[in-house]
């Protein structure tokens, strides 16, 4: 087990045969048969393929951490567990026998809790309802003082005492909102919790809080199912890790066995920074000039410049103001204040139109939301920025627009031969080229501005949107990306600015960008 | 000024009362004294209204508040009119019954086709509102039904208590087990949580299908007792006859509070604001002003509460006071307080 | 050329597929399948092809086809439908015959300006403030009636003057109607195809969140859609007056319905974004040969209803995207 130094359990490749479908892989890791284990397991979206052939174990009376990059499977795994999503091919056995995860009910009903990664709270509902929701220990008439009782306890639990019951949960802070999605898993009578990024948007007090909560599960000799991308927590309070890249299992380890560096390379596979295109670092002259702004509610007096051929990261947890300010550069936010400048000529806030016609365009990480047409053709996606330019007297010339949709799409790295698809047949990684390409192209290089490039996208497009990025610096553009992916953000910028509850809190260049000092400002700034 | 209306309109159910007793006054100040507002035989009237308006404005009201849009209240209303006056010669009680039963299957017809096929609900109720108002018109052969039992007809009216009749009571009972199921069980919360958030419903396990199904069927079901009795009570049932229910009923459950976007609203919400435009109705026909007011009262209702709920409405009033020159919120706190920490460059 | 995704078919790239808007699947083929048969079926009933039959067929068409047109604006900017459009198809007939004494242009000029007006303040009202479209339409169908009441008394309007009558006319060898239906439709589709305007409606509809975070305002293409409905519906209305000569609330009775089952049956999507002109036509026709034979083969009106419907939600259902 040591050899190598590495403490890794190789697990077979394939592992197929249904008579050994519920027997434990790593017997000799862990006491005990597993409560709950996956054979085989395969899972896509469309054209992505999120888990491959997938074999893991998890055991009760411990706290085991999923770890590995984004996109390599992990929440995937997990809402299969959780029977919200459903696995195109495999087993999973829960206690020993085989079962189908066909929907959550019925993970519920075999005693699996999650608390899933997208935040899964209903904002017109008051604290009680939410914790109950979809419970199956309520009956038809729920029994008010039982559920009141037993909401509080779970919420005191997490030091949460201070949640009324009764409000609304629209009107609670995202990590407050956390906080209530973890109490709702806690009052389910579960065997296995799953908890899918808990803390990304919690304070340190609280994520106390919550480790304590989990060791006393831990104790309860019931299982946890940790995903994480901060490895301290790994390191802290997880008994084993499972690592997963790529949609495949990596390898199971003791995290008394492992250290840092090592489950660094077993999630990446590579050496760090060979997915992220070399820095640029060329202090141009700045294009963009951001100057007290605010946003009621969203962002305090944040101040920034973008050199032109330069990436400039703003990183911060999930509701830091780091999307705000990106929204606000974009247009998209009405009431801001503050100067924004281009090319030192001031732009007003407030206008999308106005934006673009300051050569500012605008990359959503939502995709369907927000970024593309996803019911109109690839053609009609790249050039929907260019109609103004491409029409004479609002009459529009289709060889003209052919022509620049192929130019487009050789630019942002889509598939030429596939202008007439629809957007929605496309990945994901191949939707976000064509958001990009949709803002690239103009006669001169201006800002691009970027919520969260790459959510949802598989490492290997992921690398290609970097590259394009980087790309684009060197045409002279200026790139102001917000994400909460410190990796990315790290692997990516060249210049990092951080932000926590809405304030700006330190800014970083060159080599003074060290992973330390970013996760410091962007949990808990004022220490 | 703005803090207070907004704190009133946030309290999306207290609304419609509060502008019912704002038009009870105001009808009080231009009934000039004759006394002919705060009278028996009006409150009979606007129950009578609220009977009609109430059973579709409910049905339309909480598939609203599921996140969808009941368009074929109209056809089924109609349907089911015609569905009772034709098969409760007899006895009524069984007509009433077929009706309802027309009702229900109506909504879990559509219901199945929309979750089955996953298409969004105005579609499919759209389809739904045409076949079932063609389906009235093969019925009943497109010519008006006579009801041949007047005693049940001039029954359903007939003052009870002075103020109600069993057509009122009916609509009022209906409202009282909608209010009690939404808010006291788990079925009530879980609807609302589905209009509210539709993803985080799946994910903590609601079946959301079943929940749209259901509301569906429910919708189908009062439509369909408001539609039987309202035929019974004017012994007659034609295809045409009620058509126009669709809009005061939308009307009612907007006013009420009930959000097109879902998860917001509930049933005394709505009871509340087909009061107002009953109210509306027949304060201003005591009052004498010709039956077109209806007409300019209901558009103003939809205008106001349309443009009020209007995902945009906050933008363009920050820009509108932004150019007459107001400044239209106080700037946040200086940059004093904010810790900023430079880091050396390289 | 590297392609992340798994290559997918190529689309046939056709002038017929690019008209469509839609690619050519399986529920096209259901409808190109039913659409023969309809066809089939009408020419073996018997009386079916006698030119009589035929015109007075294609003139009712006519009328609700400017108004479908017109809703297909609608429907593709993604605002699904306008409940007032009948409304003010009435309303513009009254305006038509109360100022045709003037002259027949100042009265074709005060049509199209009202009808226009009326349901581009509706797009202003949905665009701007981003309420939903069947509120406004409701609302906007209440006060059009009210307002009509209040100002006819309910009465139809009866001049005395033939000023319109030219209307009616034949030009060459079409019904004059379908002439003017035949112009709105291909006027609408260029416009839908080949103007900018027309791609931003194609935008705003399919996501009009997108289309705002690339630099468009959503609101002034939902106006002009509605515009654009208006006046499609100024067509029909004008049309319908100067046939019955007189203007009158009775005459748009049941066009918005009429009309969003053309939109529909033909294929454009309901939540907009996909759909076209040529398919409302043919949506339109379609729906009419359905009655027309249904006439002739002795059914009732109320026949005709119901088939509507039921060809309606068969429309929608052929629209199902798939289980996520």
């Amino acid at each position: 087990m040591t050899s190598a130094g590495l403490a890794m359990h190789a697990v077979p490749e394939n592992q197929r045969t249904e008579s050994a479908a519920c027997a434990g892989l790593s017997a000799s890791f862990f006491p005990g048969s597993p409560i709950l284990s996956v054979r085989d397991l395969s899972k896509s979206f469309g054209a992505v393929n999120a888990l491959k052939h997938l074999n893991a174990d998890f055991y009760s009376g411990e706290i085991q951490a999923i770890c590995g990059e984004n996109g390599a499977g992990k929440s995937t795994l997990v809402k299969i567990l959780a029977g919200v999503d459903r696995p195109d091919t495999g087993t999973t056995c829960f206690d020993g026998k085989v079962c189908t995860l066909s929907s959550s009910k019925e993970a519920q009903r075999l005693g699996i809790a999650m608390v899933a990664q997208e935040l899964s709270v209903c904002p017109d509902l008051s604290v009680l309802d939410n914790i109950w929701l979809g419970s199956m220990d309520v009956p038809f008439l729920p029994r008010r003082k039982d559920l009141r009782r037993r909401a509080a306890e779970a919420l005191s639990l997490l030091g949460a005492e201070h949640i009324a019951l009764n409000a609304t949960v629209g009107q609670l802070t995202i990590g407050e909102r956390q906080l209530v999605e973890i109490a709702r898993m806690l009052t389910r009578n579960a065997r296995v919790f799953i908890l899918d990024e808990p803390t990304a948007t919690l304070s340190d007090n609280e994520i106390d809080r919550i480790f304590v909560a989990l060791a006393r599960i831990k104790r309860q000799g019931r299982s946890v199912i940790y995903i994480t991308h901060r490895l301290a927590e790994v390191f802290r309070i997880c008994d084993s890790v499972t690592v997963l890249r790529n949609g495949e299992m990596v390898g199971v380890s003791r995290t008394a066995d492992i250290d840092r560096k090592k489950l660094i390379e077993m999630m990446l596979g590579r050496p760090f920074i060979e997915m992220y295109p070399e820095h640029g670092y060329t202090e141009g002259e700045p294009i963009l000039r951001i100057d007290g702004l605010c946003v009621p509610g969203a962002v305090r007096d944040f101040s920034a410049v973008v050199p032109r051929g330069d990436i400039v990261c703003i990183a911060g947890q999930v509701g830091s103001g780091a999307e705000s300010v990106v929204r606000t550069v974009a247009g998209l936010v009405y009431n801001a204040t503050g100067s924004v400048r281009v090319n030192g000529n001031p732009m007003r806030l407030g206008s999308a139109e106005e934006a673009c016609q300051h050569n500012i365009h605008f990359v959503s990480g939502d995709r369907a939301e927000e970024g593309i047409f996803s019911s109109l053709s690839v053609t009609d996606n790249l050039v929907a920025t260019r109609l103004r330019a491409l029409s004479r007297f609002g009459f529009l010339n289709p060889k003209s627009l052919q022509a620049e949709a192929l130019r487009l799409a050789g630019w942002a790295g889509v598939d030429q031969r596939r202008l007439r698809a629809r957007a929605d047949d496309l990945s994901g990684g191949n939707q976000q080229k064509l958001a990009f390409g949709r803002c690239l192209g103009g006669t001169q290089a201006g800002v691009l501005v970027l919520i969260e490039p790459t959510r949802g996208i598989d490492i290997g497009a992921r690398a290609e949107i970097y590259q394009l990025m980087r790309g684009l610096c060197a045409e002279g553009y200026g790139l102001l990306v917000a994400s909460t992916d410190l990796e990315e953000v790290i692997g990516l910028a060249d210049a990092i600015i951080t932000m926590y509850r809405s304030r700006q809190v330190g800014s970083y260049r060159g080599k003074a960008i060290n992973m330390q000092d970013i996760m410091a400002d962007i949990t808990h700034p004022l220490k | 000024m703005t803090g207070y209306l907004r704190a009133f309109f946030a309290n999306r159910t207290a609304r419609p009362f509060a502008v019912l007793v704002l038009i009870v006054i105001v009808l009080g100040i231009g009934d000039d004294g004759h006394g002919r507002v705060l009278t028996t035989s009006t409150a009979y009237d606007v129950l009578q209204q609220f009977a009609t308006i109430g059973p579709v404005a409910l049905a339309l009201g909480l598939s609203m508040m599921v996140g969808e849009f009941d368009l074929s209240v109209g056809g089924i209303l109609s349907l089911a009119g015609c569905v009772a006056v034709m098969a409760g010669s007899g006895s009524p009680a069984a007509g009433l019954l077929l009706a309802v039963t027309v009702g229900a299957l109506g909504g879990l017809l559509q219901g199945t086709i929309m979750t089955w096929l996953n298409l969004s609900s105005i579609g499919v109720t759209l389809g739904g509102l045409l076949t079932f108002g063609g389906l009235s018109y093969f019925l009943t052969g497109n010519t008006t039904i006579g009801y041949d039992r007047l005693d049940v007809a001039l029954g359903v009216n007939a003052p009870l208590l002075g103020i109600f009749s069993a057509r009122s009571l009916t609509a009022i009972i209906l409202f009282l087990v909608a209010t009690f199921v939404v808010s006291w069980t788990r079925f009530g919360r879980d609807l609302l949580a589905v209009g509210s958030d539709r993803r985080a419903a799946t994910i903590v396990g609601i079946r959301v299908d079943r929940i749209l199904i259901a509301v569906f069927v429910i919708s189908g079901l009062l439509t369909a007792i408001g539609g039987g009795l309202l035929s019974y009570g004017l012994a007659a049932a034609s295809p045409t006859a009620l058509a126009d229910t669709l809009v005061p009923g939308a009307a009612a459950a907007i006013l009420g509070g009930v959000s097109l976007s879902g998860g917001k609203g509930r049933p005394i919400g709505i009871a509340g604001g087909v009061l107002v435009l009953s109210m509306l109705h027949s304060g201003l026909t005591a009052i004498g002003v010709p039956p077109f007011a209806h007409w300019i009262v209901t558009a103003a209702v939809l205008f106001t509460v349309g443009i009020l709920d209007g995902e945009e409405l906050s933008r363009r009033v920050y820009s509108f006071r932004r150019a007459v020159g107001q400044r239209p919120d106080t700037p946040p706190p200086s940059a004093s307080s904010i810790l900023v920490r430079q880091q050396a460059d390289h | 050329m590297n392609s992340i995704g798994g290559q997918a078919s190529e689309q046939p790239a056709s002038v017929v597929s690019r008209l469509w808007s839609i690619r050519l699947d399986k529920a096209s083929l259901i409808q190109g399948i039913a659409a023969v048969a309809v066809v089939i079926f009408a020419v073996s009933t018997p009386g079916f092809l006698s030119a009589t039959s035929i015109r007075s067929l294609l003139t009712t068409v006519s009328f609700v086809g400017c108004v479908a047109v017109g809703m297909t604006f609608i429907t593709l900017s993604g605002n699904i439908m306008s409940f007032s459009i009948g409304a003010s198809m009435s309303a513009t007939t009254i305006v038509f015959m109360v100022s045709v004494v003037l002259g027949l242009v100042p009265a074709l000029i005060l049509a199209f300006l009202f009808c226009a007006a009326l349901n581009g303040i509706q797009g202003w009202l949905i665009g701007v403030f981003r309420a939903n479209p069947l509120i406004i339409s409701m609302a906007a169908y209440s006060m059009i009636i009210g307002s009509a009441i209040y100002i006819t008394g309910g009465r139809g309007v009866y001049p005395l003057t033939n000023k319109a009558n030219i209307l009616t006319a034949n030009i060459g060898p079409l019904p004059g109607p379908l002439a003017a239906f035949l112009f709105v439709a291909i006027v609408g589709q260029l416009i839908l195809s080949f103007t900018r305007f027309g791609r931003n409606i194609y935008l705003v509809g399919a996501n009009p969140r997108a289309a705002k975070a690339s630099g468009l305002e959503p609101w002034r293409t939902v106006l002009w859609a509605y515009v654009a409905a208006g006046l499609c519906t100024a067509v029909s209305a004008v049309l319908v007056a100067a046939r019955y000569r007189s203007g009158d609330m009775e005459h748009g009775i049941g066009y918005e319905y009429h009309a969003i089952s053309a939109v529909l049956v033909g294929g454009t999507a309901i939540q907009g974004g996909a759909g076209s002109v040529i398919r409302t036509l043919v949506g339109t026709v379609f729906i009419a040969l359905m009655q027309g034979l249904l006439i002739l083969r002795g059914f009732g009106i109320e026949m005709q209803y119901l088939l509507i419907g039921l060809i309606v939600l068969a429309a929608v259902m052929l629209q199902w995207k798939g289980r996520t």
